[in-house]
């Protein structure tokens, strides 16, 4: 009987990982970019590169999203927004950090009204480089961390959850 | 037995499982489709599918301010609405699972109690969005219920009955299509504008109000939406085809009509623009209803000059 139950418990936890690597509906957040970084996350959700194939769509509502794209160094106005957007959505939640910007503080780096990066402020689980990155390292970056959800990888890696694995991409 | 029976209706063929399987498939076609006009590639077969199994896996958030049984029960009630009007209608070809004299009303109302849960659960909560998700929702749902309701009874009419079960053996030999064109141009569009696909989408145009009334629901409670408007699709869908465009004697027929009328919707919605909410409100009381009921004249004319 308790046989059973493992199975059963082990067989909804695949289901629901398969639709979740599945289905990742994203937000894009601008944090204080240059508006580089959001035109390619922009480019890379026309028909041209077609995300749709994966399930990946982009909704308005963080209610609705799992994946939350973010852009530029976080300005210190749009931290507070930055914080109550990822509150805001639902569990599981996902942040990728997009563009140099993002990662380090970028050309902004040592800017008075700058925090110096997405970590700063959220957890961020995926990081891009470039500046800004392309539409296809973009894509790499959202699907390595979909990847990265699969148990199989998950056991590689054990600690590799809370800071997030380093999506390798050359831009 | 007979209690058995009931179970099986109500929970897998006409009523539950077959009905929500057949919507996740149907959405998937007018997804694809519509990709396939926009040059894309589009989505893979199980797309609908895993989106619900993820929405239902998903945190849900009650957000603060609303009612929380209204917010948990509203969908609950919509999907039932779409579930129950599935009884009525002759879904693959088969007859209805139950009849009774004057069904068409019923299932006419049972369908509009998705839009009206819609409308009421944006407005059950303080975000602004939602607001005017609702108010547009409600705006919709009263300009083409009217032509909606018209159009189909324009073939009850000239079958003389209210009884869908009576309509369809009629138009299983005639083609109302033909004879009721403007008829069937309105039921059409209503459906669109019921299903709120473009181009009637501006109670959830997500370019202007995020997402709507739906803004707010986050995992089991928009799946379930997601889930009641599929079902929506397929009986609406059902609905107009077998009252239209000639009946559906086998489930080959049905797939190949409905699929059809999902072909021109689609079509509808890539060549035309989101409507405003004004527009859509005269599109209707101007042009649909008024059309609709110079048909209906033109009918009672002509069924009183031929007896
Ligand atoms: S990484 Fe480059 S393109 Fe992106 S926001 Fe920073 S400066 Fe702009």
């Amino acid at each position: 009987m308790r046989l059973n139950g493992h199975f059963l418990r082990n067989t909804m936890e695949e289901i629901k990982t398969w639709a979740r690597i599945n289905s990742p509906w994203v937000l894009h957040f601008n944090s204080g970019s240059c508006n580089g970084c959001d035109i390619e996350i922009l480019a890379a959700l026309t028909p041209r590169y077609d995300l749709e194939r994966f399930g990946i769509k982009l909704r308005g509502s963080p209610r609705h999203a799992d994946v939350l794209l973010c852009t530029g160094g976080v300005t210190l106005q749009q931290a507070d927004r930055l914080r109550r957007i990822y509150e805001q959505m639902p569990e599981p939640k996902f942040v990728v950090a997009i563009g140099s910007c993002a990662l380090s503080g970028g050309v902004f780096q040592g800017c008075y009204n700058i925090c110096g990066g997405i970590e700063k402020v959220i957890p961020v689980n995926a990081y891009i480089p470039g500046c800004p990155p392309r539409p296809e390292a973009i894509i790499d970056g959202v699907y390595k961390l979909l990847a990265s959800l699969k148990p199989a990888e998950r056991a590689l890696e054990p600690s590799s959850h809370e800071y997030g694995d380093r999506a390798e991409v050359n831009s | 037995m007979d209690i058995l029976d009931k179970i099986f209706t109500l929970l897998i063929f006409p009523g539950g499982l077959f009905l929500l399987i057949l919507g996740l498939a149907y959405e998937w076609v007018d997804r694809k489709l519509l990709a396939q006009l926009q040059n894309r590639i589009g989505p893979r077969w199980f797309q609908p599918l895993a989106d619900v199994i993820k929405l239902l896996a998903k945190e849900e958030v009650i957000p603060e301010g609303v009612n929380p049984w209204l917010f948990i029960g509203l969908p609950i009630i919509a999907l039932a609405g779409s579930l129950t009007a599935a009884l009525y209608t002759p879904l693959v070809g088969l007859p209805p699972s139950h009849s009774f004299p004057g069904d068409l009303i019923v299932t006419v109302y049972l369908l509009s109690l998705l839009t009206l849960c819609m409308g009421l659960a944006g407005s059950n909560t303080l975000d602004r969005f939602s607001l005017m998700g609702a108010t547009r929702t409600l705006t919709q749902l009263f300009s083409y219920e009217a032509p909606f309701m018209l159009s189909l009874l324009g073939p009850a009419i000239v079958v003389g009955s209210w009884r869908i079960a009576d309509i369809t053996s009629y138009t299983e030999n005639h083609w109302l299509l033909l004879s009721q064109p403007i008829g069937f141009l309105v039921a059409l569009i209503g459906l669109i504008g019921k299903l709120e696909m473009p181009p009637l989408d501006a109670p959830e145009a997500e370019t202007e109000i995020v997402a709507g009334a739906m803004t707010e629901y986050s995992g089991r409670g928009y799946a379930l939406f997601r889930l009641a408007k599929g079902a929506e699709l397929v009986v609406g869908l059902t609905l107009v085809a077998s009252f239209y465009m000639g009946g559906m004697a086998n489930p080959l027929l049905f797939l190949l009509k409905t699929l059809l009328l999902l072909l021109v919707m689609v079509g509808l919605q890539t060549l035309i623009t989101r409507l405003r909410i004004d527009q859509t409100v005269g599109l209707w009381w101007r042009y649909g209803t008024l059309l609709v009921l110079v048909q209906w004249l033109g009918m009672i004319i002509w069924k009183g000059v031929a007896s």
